[in-house]
């Protein structure tokens, strides 16, 4: 029943792969800019249930590792994605205080947006990639955080509109 | 309640990671169809990305005039004074003449080392997320691009075609952290491995460690075999500052790169090198100081007008 009603959620994703790679890249935005996608699939899974969570991360990122820009080989993304939707929504599952937060969703997502790309880095380093100076490093990731922490509370209650009516409105901010 | 998880969902969990740890395996070991996927979508996205890009340009333009407000003061003052219409119109003039220019400045640069080349507009840059520094251009395998060619712009190097897809090609930065080329220096002819460093600053590794680099030197690239991945004699980027540690195995020095990595609009994919090697021809000349007019005025107490006698100095 789950799993089926995951499979709703694909033309969201899809749509919002779509905007990643055709407008929010165009944007140029300072400090490193936002990945769209890694944000929505953070907060929905911050939305679901620790297994929807997996999955989620699963598609999203299978789909930013088919992206051309993503320089790890394919299931680089995916893994990570894997294991930051589960913990997301490990932590979050069950505990009111916390998905019943708007604040507390929207914090939980930008530390989850950080260590989802730490752990990124880190597997890339594994794998033998460059990843450049570590005050780059740093500037991109406090980046990320910045826009993160802007944009997820645009967005929050939209994707909390559509994960309600796809999962019921349990989860519902 | 809290979470305890059961073993369905356990299962779950385990056959997803088990799954991308597939991939990964798949796509190091170089399994094909991992790389077609990748191409796949690329070309599928490439008109929509070509679309984001028309529809983006404006708020683009206006979100670079307020990064750049300082710089652009003067010109934004005189903007003001005009009309929406008006202002609406020198926008778009102002998107074609920094395109032109840049245009300009890369055949230029393109003509003199006799280089042939294939213009291309940079349709999207590539999110950081990923701790990489790429953008995409608007031509590809069916205008002559393949993979392994030098990018260029006004300035000089913009990086190398990672990836060709038929309408478009993804190109690494020469800011790329992975990105490495091998340089000398014009005049002395040292040579050594330029890195980037994921800003416009590289740092320069040289070979030989009695050779002495001042700041200031240019550096050209040295060239591949048949001019893949690089065209001999494409200006770098000039020494900004110089790493003397005494019993340091290397010496190296930091680089700025001449591309400003954030402003490109239009670049140039070198699809056949010149025959001869330009050498140091296309090293940038130094700014010269433009002459200042003084004007002299004698003053002779009971003299009916003043005589003004006009100089230049240098």
């Amino acid at each position: 029943m789950s799993l089926r009603r995951f499979f709703y959620s694909f033309p969201i994703f899809f749509t919002v792969f779509l905007l990643q790679e055709a407008v929010v890249t165009q944007m140029r935005l300072p400090a490193g800019g936002i990945n769209l996608l890694l944000v929505v699939a953070l907060i929905w899974a911050a939305l679901s249930t620790p297994e929807i969570g997996a999955l989620t991360g699963f598609g999203a990122g299978l789909m930013m590792d088919v992206s051309q820009t993503s320089p790890g080989p394919m299931g680089h993304w995916t893994l990570v994605l894997i294991i930051a939707c589960y913990a997301i929504a490990f932590l979050g599952y069950g505990d009111d205080n916390i998905r019943g937060n708007p604040i507390n969703i929207i914090f939980l997502v930008t530390i989850g947006v950080v260590a989802a790309q730490t752990v990124f880095l880190l597997l890339g380093m594994m794998l033998g990639q460059q990843v450049g100076s570590v005050s780059n490093i740093a500037f991109l990731l406090a980046g990320s955080a910045f826009w993160t922490a802007i944009i997820s509370p645009l967005i929050l209650k939209v994707i909390s509109f559509f994960h309600a009516n796809i999962f019921g409105m349990r989860s519902q901010l | 309640m809290r979470y305890g998880g059961d073993n369905r969902g356990r299962l779950l969990i385990i056959v997803l990671l088990v799954t991308s740890l597939f991939l990964i395996t798949l796509d190091l070991r170089g399994v094909q169809v991992i790389d077609g996927l990748r191409t796949g979508t690329q070309t599928a996205l490439t008109p929509v990305q070509k679309a984001g890009s028309w529809l983006v340009s404006p708020f683009r333009n206006f979100l670079s005039d307020v990064t750049h407000l300082g710089r652009t003061r003067n010109q934004m003052e005189k903007l003001t004074a005009e009309n929406e219409k008006l202002r609406l119109t020198l926008q778009n003039r102002k998107t074609a003449d920094a395109q032109l220019k840049q245009l300009k400045g890369v055949l230029n640069l393109a003509g003199t080392a006799g280089y042939e080349v294939v213009n291309a507009k940079v349709i999207s840059q590539g999110s950081t997320t990923s701790f990489t520094q790429t953008i995409t251009i608007d031509a590809g395998t069916s205008s002559g691009v393949r993979a392994n060619m030098t990018v260029l712009s006004g300035y000089g190097l913009v990086g190398v075609v990672k990836y060709a897809y038929r309408d478009s090609a993804l190109v690494q930065l020469a800011s790329d952290p992975a990105f490495k080329i091998g340089a000398r220096i014009a005049g002395t002819q040292q040579i050594g491995i330029l890195s980037g460093q994921g800003t416009r600053k590289g740092v320069l590794q040289l070979l030989d460690n009695t050779t002495q680099v001042r700041k200031g030197d240019v550096l050209l690239a040295r060239g591949s075999q048949n001019g893949r991945p690089f065209v001999p004699g494409v200006p770098i980027g000039e020494v900004t500052s110089v790493d003397n540690s005494p019993g340091a195995v290397t010496q190296t020095a930091d680089v700025k790169f001449y591309t400003n990595f954030s402003t490109l609009g239009v670049v140039a994919v070198v699809v056949s090198g010149s025959s001869a090697d330009p050498r140091d021809s296309l090293v940038p000349p130094k700014p010269r100081p433009t002459p200042l007019p003084t004007v002299t005025i004698y003053a002779t107490p009971g003299a009916v007008e003043p005589t003004p006698t006009p100089t230049a100095t240098k």
